[in-house]
């Protein structure tokens, strides 16, 4: 670990996850897991089902509360309530299942809940065209090619549904966008799409945690890689003093597996 | 909402549509405040109504409200709906003594005629309809010719806060009394008959010698009968019930009731549109016209199964 | 997310889902327009008449409003049982609140709506705070609950003698002498009229108006959107139980009293007239300008009827049918959308 961070030395991390406990009544589904996110930097999160790799996600993006421990975000230490929060700081999350309203049109899910508009009468009300108008332009910031913002998100295909998704994450100049799977439920032609996706957000200077059971993925966007198990923090290293076996080594609570190990018990 | 539906929406009512009776006739309505036929005592009001205006020629409709007794929104529409089609005459029995006023008032400003069947709503106009008074009163003389002068007697009553169940009540205590009776105990039960059970049963206990009871409706007369085969008295206690329901028949039949008063709906009906094809004439007619009851008894009960 | 995607998009819209969607769109004003011309080709004296036509103004306003209130919480893939108890109830509170002679009539007119408001608030709260598992348990509780208040407070009895300017919205009329003896327009149609366009733009236009539309599309994406959603679901619970109030007050002014037995079964004519106006129980779909097509449907189907003198029993037959026809319809389109 020593090694790992020994990169990074001259750069203090904009995300820090240190001593995270969560328990669930008598089950402990995080116990102490320290986590460290880097300013540009996309960060493969693995382990088994059940590792406790959502449970961190989701007391990051604000949907859980931990038991224990701190969050310190840029050098100041913040608490989050609800998934308000975490965005108002700028940690956004695309979730495992997308969490789109499938009958509203594509620009109005990328500014739900943050609609631009007026006050009148005490009442929020809408700037349809406005919306409309900068969700065309972040789309287009971002390379993503949906025929119309006007078009319901539930006659979209997968990858375009996801790609809404990291449009809404990423609407507000978010710091950190947290995926869940964004490719597991995905046809292959489009899995190489939202991975581009992943690599664009970084080049902006946005970091990512992305969650992943898909060596391909990992090995092709990450930087760095943490393998949670057991809810505790396992192993991590830099992508490129590791290799996909060794990983996968990592996620069945293995160290130090050669090539022909893992080859042979998977 | 598919096309199938539809032809078939317009199939039906085109059949309906044939069936309804010729324009040249004058039309006049009898709007029950019951879904109709559902109701023994309804269907038969219904059928005197139709009955009578065939005999005088004109063309009765008999409608009740899609949503039952309760529906008061239904029957105001069904008011609105008949002074549309051009009646001469409503007779009607209000499923809310309030609510239906301005509607009726409505029919009335528009030279509508408006009366009243079995029950009256709050405002001016004939009442056509069993009488309680005098017909609770026939009950009890029944008791009294077939008990012994004196005897201990009791009345259940209906519920009291409404005029049904104080006419009734007030007339049986008024013909108990002309004839000598010793009225023992005078108890609601709220037209309910697992009430009157426990009633009765009270009753027979504070008085073993209970001789006859009356009661203000059939379904209570039939929870007393209970009360009294469970105690063992059923052979030396007469009862008589009230409305000569279907059930109340054949209870007299086998012997468990003596006897039940029944209003006369199908005579309701014809007096009812007899009544108001006078009153759509011109004719003065009397605020109260009373229909008339009957006692059934072993000899006639068969009718009313 | 290429074009060659979007090309692929175009190819799932098949006829047969094109022409589904036209249906869910119009079909239900082509119905409206359709009944309209048989009734007036079965009825030529009666049904096309002013009168018969204001009749039926008239007589679909507490529906109206009923139907409008339960749109919203439909919208929600929520339900409302309890409009009709909320009604009697509010009727009856402001008739005694009129006729007690404590009250001007300004206040009077304010009490329908307040207690619909409480009590729509009482069955979000419910829903929200206690967390009953369903809408349904939450209001078909406060539909016997609010029908036995409305039976304590009044024992029963009808209170008549509402002051006129308390019954002006319901029982108004505007004259319009060049059409006809009687013809005139009731005021209760302006109500309805502005509450229609009222929520329409709220729905549209509002930032609570999209929440709501979104809940009903996926709580979860509003969730994690931002949105309270039990904050949305108390609203909307609390607007159903405004416009049952609002019906209320309508109610009062036809009748000119307060009754206990009023909206009995009203509930279940308000939700026929949402599903036949296209919004689903699944949430999330629907329109106003449906509704309220869906509303002149019960409408003119019960004038029809009664014009036609149909036994009530045929009556409760057709709305059963059409219902059932409605919900299956809104099944179809549950499932021509998840076939992709």
């Amino acid at each position: 670990m020593a090694e790992v961070s020994a990169d990074k030395t001259n750069v203090s991390p904009l995300l820090e996850m240190r001593g995270i406990m969560k328990r669930f009544g008598a089950i402990t589904a995080l116990d102490h897991v320290d986590l460290k996110l880097y300013p540009g930097e996309v960060l493969g999160v693995v382990g088994d089902n059940g590792a406790g790799k959502s449970t961190l996600m989701k007391v990051l993006s604000g949907l859980y509360t931990a038991s224990e421990g701190q969050l310190v975000f840029e050098g100041q230490e913040i608490t989050l309530h609800s998934p308000k929060d975490a965005r108002d700081v700028g940690i956004e999350m695309v979730y495992q299942d997308l969490a789109l309203a499938g009958n509203l049109p594509v620009y109005e899910n990328i500014y739900l809940g943050r609609e631009p508009g007026k006050t009148a009468f005490g009442f929020n009300f809408v700037d349809q065209k406005l919306s409309r108008k900068m969700a065309m332009e972040h789309l287009n910031r971002l390379h993503i090619n949906i025929k119309s913002v006007d078009q319901k998100v539930e006659e979209l295909s997968g990858g375009q549904a996801q790609a809404v998704a990291i449009a809404r994450a990423t609407a507000f100049d978010a710091r950190v966008v947290i995926m869940d799977e964004p490719t597991a439920a995905l046809a292959i032609k489009e899995v190489g799409k939202v991975l581009d996706l992943i690599k664009r957000l970084r080049d902006h200077g946005t970091s990512v945690i992305l969650i992943s059971h898909r060596m391909d993925d990992v090995f092709f966007v990450c930087d760095r890689v943490m393998a949670l198990f057991h809810g505790r923090n396992f192993e991590e290293a830099m992508i490129d003093n590791t290799n996909r076996n060794e990983v996968i080594g990592w996620i069945m609570g293995t160290k130090g597996h050669t090539e022909a190990l893992a080859h042979d018990s998977l | 909402m598919s096309r199938r539906t539809l032809t078939g929406f317009l199939a039906v009512a085109a059949v309906i549509a044939t069936t309804s009776t010729s324009l040249a006739e004058d039309k006049y309505a009898l709007i029950m405040s019951s879904l109709g036929s559902a109701n023994p005592f309804w269907g038969a009001v219904a059928q005197g109504a139709v009955d009578k205006g065939k005999e005088l020629g004109v063309d009765v409709a008999a409608v009740g409200p899609p949503g039952g007794e309760t529906d008061v929104a239904g029957q105001i529409a069904l008011v609105e709906d008949q002074i549309a089609k051009g009646v001469k005459g409503i007779a009607i029995s209000p499923a809310d003594t309030a609510a239906l006023v301005p509607a009726l008032e409505q029919a009335r400003a528009r030279g509508v005629a408006v009366i009243f069947v079995d029950k009256r709503a709050d405002m001016p106009g004939t009442y056509i309809g069993t009488d309680n008074i005098p017909a609770a009163r026939m009950g009890a003389a029944h008791i009294c010719e077939n008990v012994p002068e004196g005897s201990e007697v009791a009345i259940l009553q209906g519920i009291i806060t409404g005029t049904t169940g104080q006419h009734r009540a007030q007339g049986a205590r008024e013909g108990l009394e002309a004839c000598g009776m010793k009225i023992v105990a005078e108890q609601p039960a709220d037209w309910d008959a697992a009430k009157a059970q426990s009633a009765t049963e009270n009753i027979m206990t504070a008085n073993p010698n209970l001789k006859a009871i009356f009661s203000s409706n059939d379904g209570m007369a039939l929870g007393a009968v209970e009360a009294v085969r469970n105690a063992g008295k059923l052979d030396d206690m007469f009862i008589v019930g009230f409305d000569g329901n279907p059930g109340a028949a054949v209870a007299i039949i086998a012997g468990d009731l003596e006897a039940s008063v029944a209003q006369r709906p199908y005579q309701m009906g014809q007096i009812g549109i007899e009544s108001l094809l006078a009153l759509a004439k011109g004719d003065t007619i009397d605020e109260n016209i009373d229909t008339g009851a009957v006692l059934v008894t072993k000899e006639n009960a068969e009718e009313f199964k | 997310m290429t074009h060659s995607d979007a090309a692929s998009q175009d190819e799932l819209a098949t006829p047969a889902a094109r022409r589904m969607q036209f249906i869910e769109k119009y079909g239900v004003f082509a119905v409206v327009v359709l009944m309209c011309l048989i009734l007036s080709a079965l009825e030529p004296d009666i049904f096309p008449t002013t009168l018969n036509l204001t009749n039926i103004l008239r007589q679909i306003a507490m529906n109206a409003l009923l139907a409008l209130g339960l749109y919203i919480v439909i919208l929600t893939a929520g339900i409302d049982l309890s409009v009709g108890s909320i009604m009697a109830l509010a009727t009856m509170l402001l008739a005694m609140a009129d006729t007690s002679g404590y009250f001007p009539w300004p206040v009077a007119l304010l009490v329908g709506p307040l207690i619909g408001i409480a009590c729509g608030m009482v069955n979000g709260l419910g829903l929200t705070v206690l967390r009953l598992p369903h809408p349904f348990i939450m209001t078909l509780g406060t539909l016997y609950t609010l029908r036995g208040i409305t039976n304590l407070v009044s024992a029963g009895r009808p209170i008549s003698g509402i002051s006129p300017e308390v019954r002006f919205l319901g029982s108004g009329e505007i004259p319009l002498p060049f059409l006809g003896e009687y013809a005139s327009v009731p005021v209760s149609a302006f109500v309805i009229l502005i509450c229609y366009f009222g929520v329409s733009y709220f729905l549209r236009k509002a930032a609570i108006g999209r929440h709501i539309v979104a809940v009903g599309g996926n709580p979860q994406a509003a969730r994690v959107s931002g949105i309270n959603v039990d904050r949305i679901l108390l609203i909307v619970y609390s607007l159903s139980g405004f416009f049952a109030g609002l019906a209320a007050l309508l109610m009062a002014g036809r009748t000119g009293a307060g009754f206990p037995n009023a909206g009995i079964g009203a509930e279940l004519d308000a939700i026929a007239a949402v599903i036949i106006g296209g919004a689903s129980f699944f949430g999330g779909r629907g329109t106003v300008l449906g509704v309220f097509a869906g509303v002149l449907v019960m409408g003119l189907l019960r004038n029809g009827l009664n014009l036609m003198d149909v036994s009530a029993f045929w009556q409760q037959t057709f709305i059963g049918m059409i219902v059932v026809g409605a919900v299956y319809i809104d099944v179809l389109r549950r499932k021509a959308g998840t076939a992709r």
